[in-house]
């Protein structure tokens, strides 16, 4: 049998409507590959090969009887832990949700199975959503299959890492200030952070849900076109859907090059040389081609990581108030009194850096600190938000280094938050702004480890970003993924 | 600005959270670096931004005041940690 599991999403599409292969053949190569290489990457926190075996065949049953759910029947898709699947435990990651198993579907999971994708759960992720290297989930370190001595990116780090590990062709990660793009970048693939409000949060375990956005991760564009298209669109079980129909993949076009305008930032010293370099020569090709370059002020957006902080922890401190052994996950009662059952149970569930935000999330809202801190933050992010309005009365996307490093070695920031914070520099002021980006491969650096290029643009633009990243598409088919991980 | 061990016990409190007292001075200092970082935007200029652009009146979304199927009993008590009799178990938290 041919090793499919070296295909991109959109060969693995176009082979299992052809019917070159069944989903079967499809899921088997997969599970070999997965079970010879996740020792070494740790991208799964568990397996439960039975039923994904299982989901596989009925696809194959539904193909051969010539009634296929779609045209996507059959796709696996890997799915990070904090996305509720009805009966697979969703732990986020956490001691304090070890056992929870969902009793419901999340909206973008119920629209997946609908269209007969074959869910590879449960893909290992920072603790609740909390970090940029999937080095604080309270089970296993996951790493990047360039090299497995270094990061993956994070939260969404095992989700990138089983897409560039080839163990799945798409997979759905969760973006709170990044944690979709940054990972995408470390490891080479495609990472969409679609605009606030298209995909419904329902069944999401919420970190920051004024920031939080499901997004796909892909080998390929098309993958993040397709995923996108299946999961968007109004939920009515979720306020903060917006009132819109999913997302129409016809309206995806190629720009044309001559008056595209293109917003650009001045290079600065915390972007690495060979992610400028990279950043540098690929505007530079962009202007050959007749694209217009426009250089942008972004002089307030470096202030969007203490913006970010300030809501994102107050937000959390809220949503995870509900975990308090009471109704789900874990119960630790030392004493018998109710004040000591929550107070156990969260410190015990809790890793280091989760009950870190909680702290200064409490910190914010309290009474003495509300108007110099929350307050002033939500003001801050409406001037983020008006500056982006600003931008794209000028051009038509923002290009910027999704990441300004390339992967960095386990442990190396662990030691220093503030370190590990600014690994979002450059992602985070697009969620308060809830607009849409998206991170493509561009080039490796002089270790081989790949950079990735963050495309922005207006809200409700994601056709914009997806024709611009088939118009580079030669550029990002230059990272090729790694078939031996060392 | 910087904060000292009672005022950080104290937002432990709020928090329902308990710092083990081996860890209180990593916490303290790392807690007090990222405080350090964040409090750049007490120097932003926000006076720009008006009650209106802070709350725009987007509308609610609301939906229609109809009774509808949840979680079953059993679902809930497959994943609460103490469960009786359609009942979630605390601790006694009336004295007699």
């Amino acid at each position: 049998m041919k090793e499919l599991w070296k295909l991109k999403y959109s060969d693995i599409k176009k082979g299992l409507n052809s019917g070159e292969f069944t989903p079967t053949d499809l899921i088997q190569s997969l599970i070999s590959r997965i079970e010879a290489e996740d020792s070494k990457i740790k991208a799964f926190l568990s397996w439960e090969k039975e039923s994904i075996v299982k989901a596989a065949a009925e696809s194959t049953e539904r193909r051969k009887s010539g009634k296929p759910l779609s045209e996507f029947d059959g796709i696996p898709i890997g799915v990070k832990d904090n996305i509720c699947i009805e009966n697979t435990i969703t732990s986020c990651a956490s001691k304090i949700l070890e056992n929870y198993r969902s009793p419901f579907h999340a909206t973008a999971i119920e629209k997946l199975l609908a269209k007969g994708f074959v869910l590879i759960p449960r893909a290992n992720m920072d603790e609740f959503a909390m970090g940029s290297s999937t080095e604080n989930s309270a089970y296993q370190v996951t790493k990047n299959p360039f090299d497995t001595a270094r990061i993956p990116g994070g939260s969404s780090g095992g989700s990138a890492a089983a897409v560039a590990a080839s163990f799945v062709p798409v997979a759905l990660g969760s973006d709170t200030g990044g944690s979709v793009r940054q990972p995408a970048s470390l490891c080479g693939i495609f990472g969409l952070k679609p605009t606030y409000g298209t995909v419904s949060r329902y069944g999401l375990v919420a970190y920051a849900s004024s920031l939080d956005q499901i997004g796909p991760l892909s080998k390929d564009i098309d993958g993040i076109i397709d995923v996108y298209s299946v999961i968007s669109g109004k939920d009515q079980r979720d306020a903060t859907s917006k009132n819109i129909p999913a997302f129409d993949p016809s309206k995806v076009k190629e720009l044309p090059w001559k008056g595209l305008k293109i917003g650009k930032m001045k290079i600065t010293s915390e972007i690495e040389p060979d992610v400028a370099k990279a950043y540098e020569s690929l505007l530079a090709e962009l202007e050959s081609k007749g694209a217009q370059l426009v250089d942008l002020d972004f002089s307030l957006l470096s202030n969007s990581i203490p913006i970010y902080y300030i809501i994102a922890t107050a937000e959390c401190s809220s949503n995870l108030s509900r975990f308090d052994g009471i109704r789900f996950g874990q119960r630790k009662d030392p004493s018998g009194k109710l004040e000591d059952l929550y107070v156990t149970s969260r410190s015990e569930g809790f890793g280091k850096e989760v009950q870190r935000r909680i702290l200064l999330g409490t910190f914010s809202l309290s009474a003495g600190y509300y108007d110099a801190y929350y307050g002033r933050a939500q003001k801050a992010r409406v001037l983020i938000k008006k500056e982006y309005e600003g931008y794209f009365s000028k051009v038509d996307l923002i290009l910027q280094p999704t990441s300004p490093t390339t992967a960095f070695k386990v442990g190396e920031k662990t030691s220093d938050p503030i370190q590990m914070y600014k690994a979002d520099i450059l992602t985070t002021s697009v969620n308060l702004a809830g607009v849409p980006a998206m991170s493509v491969p561009i080039g490796k650096d002089s270790n081989g480890l790949p950079i990735g290029l963050q495309i922005t643009a207006p809200a409700l633009h994601e056709d914009k970003i997806f024709g611009f990243a088939k118009m580079i598409s030669d550029w990002a088919s230059k990272v090729e993924l790694p078939e031996t991980i060392k | 600005m910087n904060l000292n061990e009672e005022s950080l016990q104290k937002i432990a409190e709020l928090s329902r959270l308990k710092i083990d007292p081996k860890d209180i001075q990593n916490f303290l200092t790392d807690f007090n670096k990222v405080l350090n970082y964040v409090d750049t935007i007490t120097e932003l200029n926000v006076s720009s931004v008006s009650d209106e652009d802070l709350y725009p009146n987007e509308g609610n979304s609301l939906r229609a005041d109809k009774a509808k199927e949840g979680l079953s009993r059993s679902q809930i008590e497959s994943f609460a940690p103490s469960f009786q009799n359609g009942y979630f178990v605390v601790p006694k938290v009336i004295e007699t």
